[in-house]
């Protein structure tokens, strides 16, 4: 198969989707391989997903969270509280407590990011993950959000080196590894749950 | 597309399996029988991404922050409506989305909506610049700056690209959740995740004067696209 620039232009982002017919996908490799400009197409959208998935770009106003609370407790909790409602509560926000306190304690010992703008991995694969020399994160062999020559290690050894799992393929390894929900959402949770409390 | 199936069966997967889901289904339940109190702990998690709907709608802080906490209220009204075979986030979303595009309707931002919000996302899009753009500098990603640049350049695309880029790049939906937050087909996700996606590649891309360069600003109000 072969196809021509104005292919490769309507079908880039499904390349990045990985939702290319084999045949197609192998036929725009070979495409890039001779045109520079459909590579820069295709370096240029890799850049821009990256950096839009990896940077927080919007926070929560300063005292949302108290503002959104109080309309809250007005119009659905209601304002009398009940005891129970208090005790539970108070289970929360101990529960939420000691889990901001294990954490801040785990931080302490956990190694440092090489990306300052990521997530650290909270749930790692059971394979070997590819990482690049002078990268910041470690993939799926294969991955097209990696550039360079890689090498395999342990995902344990990777994190230790301070990489964190790229967003994109190691969501899809662990939802396909069975049993083990990529929940990167859950970690978001989780992490700025600490951080709020 | 030959993936889709696959992917809507790792979506039934994982809502069926999800220990989360299972926790929020049992959470859902409870607020439906009147432990009402219990209601924000389920929301809690979604607020930000709330809020970042909103505000990519809305373009205001202020008014993405009434939209969010009326879409809360709503999806408290409504929970009784919420089918548990949907994720309750996606759920979510759908709700902040008609309230803030409800809000955008009855301001005077309608007014000022831009010409490329009406078109149809019919025709292709051909890239502007061609210049080498194979590495992104390391530090760059450190500096301040560049959050307002990218902020910048995706305030500027139309609201319609903008709500799936954010929703697909920046929240991470999949495709199918996005489509169903946004009310339009997954293909409809697609072609405008393509255009989003190369509009951005153009405003920020080196050759046309992007955040790399550090000498030259995104000109206010200019859509190199139309």
């Amino acid at each position: 198969m072969v196809v021509k620039c104005e292919d490769v232009w309507r079908e880039i982002s499904n390349y990045f989707e990985g939702d290319l017919d084999p045949a197609l996908k192998l036929a725009m490799e070979e495409h890039f391989v001779q045109c520079t400009g459909c590579q820069s197409v295709r370096d240029g959208m890799r850049n821009v997903i990256e950096l839009y998935g990896e940077i927080e770009m919007f926070t929560l106003p300063a005292g949302f969270h108290p503002r959104l609370r109080g309309r809250l407790s007005d119009q659905v909790e209601g304002r009398k509280i009940s005891r129970r409602a208090w005790l539970v509560s108070v289970g929360v926000t101990g529960a939420l407590a000691a889990s901001a306190i294990c954490a801040a304690a785990l931080d302490r010992f956990a190694p440092r990011p090489l990306s300052e703008m990521s997530q650290p991995a909270r749930r790692l694969p059971e394979r070997l993950v590819a990482i690049v020399d002078g990268g910041k994160k470690f993939h799926v062999p294969g991955c097209p959000f990696m550039h360079g020559k890689y090498r395999m290690v342990t995902p344990e050894e990777a994190v230790r080196e301070g990489y964190t799992p790229c967003i994109r393929c190691m969501r899809d390894a662990l939802r396909s590894a069975g049993g083990v929900t990529p929940d990167f959402e859950g970690e978001e949770r989780a992490s700025s749950a600490t951080a709020e409390e | 597309m030959q993936n889709r199936d696959q992917s809507e069966a790792e979506l039934t997967l994982v809502t069926r399996s999800d220990p989360g889901h299972e926790h929020e289904a049992a959470l859902i339940e409870r607020i439906r029988s009147g432990e009402s109190e219990l209601f924000y702990q389920l929301i809690r998690p979604y607020e930000r991404r709330v809020f970042v709907i909103a505000f990519t709608i809305l373009r205001n802080e202020a008014d993405a922050e009434d939209a969010a906490q009326d879409a809360f209220l709503k999806a408290f009204k409504y929970l009784g409506q919420f089918r548990s075979e949907a994720r309750f986030s996606t759920w979510l979303i759908q709700v902040a989305i008609n309230e803030a595009r409800l809000r955008l309707r009855k301001s005077h931002l309608e007014i000022m909506r831009p010409i490329a919000d009406q078109e149809n996302d019919d025709g292709t899009y051909t890239p502007r610049d061609f210049t080498d753009w194979r590495e992104i500098p390391s530090e760059a990603l450190e500096r301040k700056e560049i959050r307002e640049k990218l902020v910048e350049a995706l305030g500027s695309l139309a609201q319609k690209y903008r709500e799936v880029f954010v929703l697909r790049d920046v929240e991470h939906m999949s495709i199918e959740d996005a489509a169903l937050a946004l009310g339009i087909s997954a293909g409809a996700v697609k072609t405008r995740l393509l255009r989003a996606r190369l509009m951005l590649r153009d405003l920020l891309s080196p050759g046309l004067g992007g955040v790399w360069t550090g000498h030259s600003q995104i000109p206010k109000g200019t859509k190199p696209w139309s």
